[in-house]
């Protein structure tokens, strides 16, 4: 591998998305017989890391309390009126016939799904 | 000859999930990301007023499609994914507009160098990032263009892999390849300018 096509693929590395075990190994036998790209990884790995830093630090305004009301009623609104009592009534209807010492066992089920219209 | 029948009618049990029961679920699963999303609307919309409609959007349509969630996948991502296309749908419909030409999947790597840095560039940039003021990572971050700035808003600080950075915003991998290394190098780039205009940080712009 050469210098050119590591430092063309360094931030790959950095970020872990070189997929392939095999390309991985490459790259860090590279890295480990080459100080300039090593210090390279180094350098570019510690200011993507200072980055995400300043970027975390400064990209984490926390919500008004207003919008945290705000959602919290209206999916209670939504909540209501997508609620439509619907009712699912299950009856089971066992039936024993013994005629002469001989048992027939029926069950038998039935549902009933009632709800209000308009549906939404 | 002896005859029984036996009848027995047991309460009806339900056995779907009604809406008391998705809206507890809602609340408890859904609802403790409200800050994280509004910290992502602000990159989407750079200001507090429309980031609160933009996230309140969201919400209602997160929660009257949240039968379709599938339980024990990545919520987080999920909603994400829905700011993304409630953004597009309702604060760029009047403005669409060409974002990136053609041909960016192939050119990300003219973000990249071929060639190893010189130590002076390397100290240059370090100065640059040790002495930056408060507010100038996200000054710089809203002045790039929006899909290179959401590219790095979500591999930066919310620390997704490109595969589902292209599924929160509906684009191939290779296009966020593209975009997040553009993106951070634009923003090298402007940190670099800023802290010329203060008088530091070298001359050779990183």
């Amino acid at each position: 591998m050469e210098c050119n096509e590591v430092l063309l693929a360094l931030v790959l590395f950095i970020d872990n998305e070189i997929e392939d075990v095999n390309e991985v190994e490459t790259f860090e036998s590279h890295l480990a017989q080459c100080p300039q790209c090593l210090h390279e990884m180094e350098h570019e790995r510690a200011v993507l890391n200072r980055m995400k830093n300043l970027l975390s630090a400064e990209c984490c305004e926390p919500a008004p309390e207003e919008l945290h009301e705000r959602i919290t009623k209206q999916t209670a609104l939504l909540a209501s009126q997508m609620f439509s009592p619907t009712q699912i009534i299950t009856e089971y209807r066992r039936t024993e016939t013994t005629i002469n010492g001989e048992t027939l066992i029926e069950i038998e089920t039935t549902h009933e799904i009632r709800r209000d219209f308009p549906l939404s | 000859m002896s005859s029984e029948i036996e009848v027995r009618t047991p309460a009806g049990a339900l056995a779907t999930e009604n809406i008391v029961d998705r809206t507890a679920r809602f609340e408890r699963d859904a609802m403790q990301y409200t800050n994280q999303l509004y910290a992502a609307a602000m990159r989407y919309t750079k200001n507090p007023h429309d980031a609160q409609d933009l996230v309140q959007d969201t919400y209602a349509k997160a929660f009257t499609s949240f039968h379709q969630f599938e339980p024990g996948t990545n919520l987080k991502a999920w909603l994400y994914r829905i700011l993304t296309t409630t953004f597009i749908n309702t604060y760029r419909k009047d403005q669409r507009r060409p974002l990136i030409s053609d041909g960016e999947v192939e050119d990300w790597q003219l973000a990249a160098s071929a060639s190893h840095t010189s130590d002076q560039g390397k100290s240059a940039e370090d100065e640059v990032l040790e002495n930056l003021p408060d507010g100038d990572v996200k000054r710089a971050l809203h002045e790039i263009p929006e899909e290179f700035r959401l590219a790095v808003f979500y591999a930066d600080v919310e620390g997704y892999s490109y595969k589902e950075i292209a599924e929160i915003l509906g684009i191939p991998a290779g296009t966020v390849m593209s975009r997040l290394h553009r993106g951070r190098k634009l923003l090298r780039t402007l940190l670099a300018d800023y802290a010329k205009d203060r008088g530091f940080g070298g001359s050779d712009g990183m």
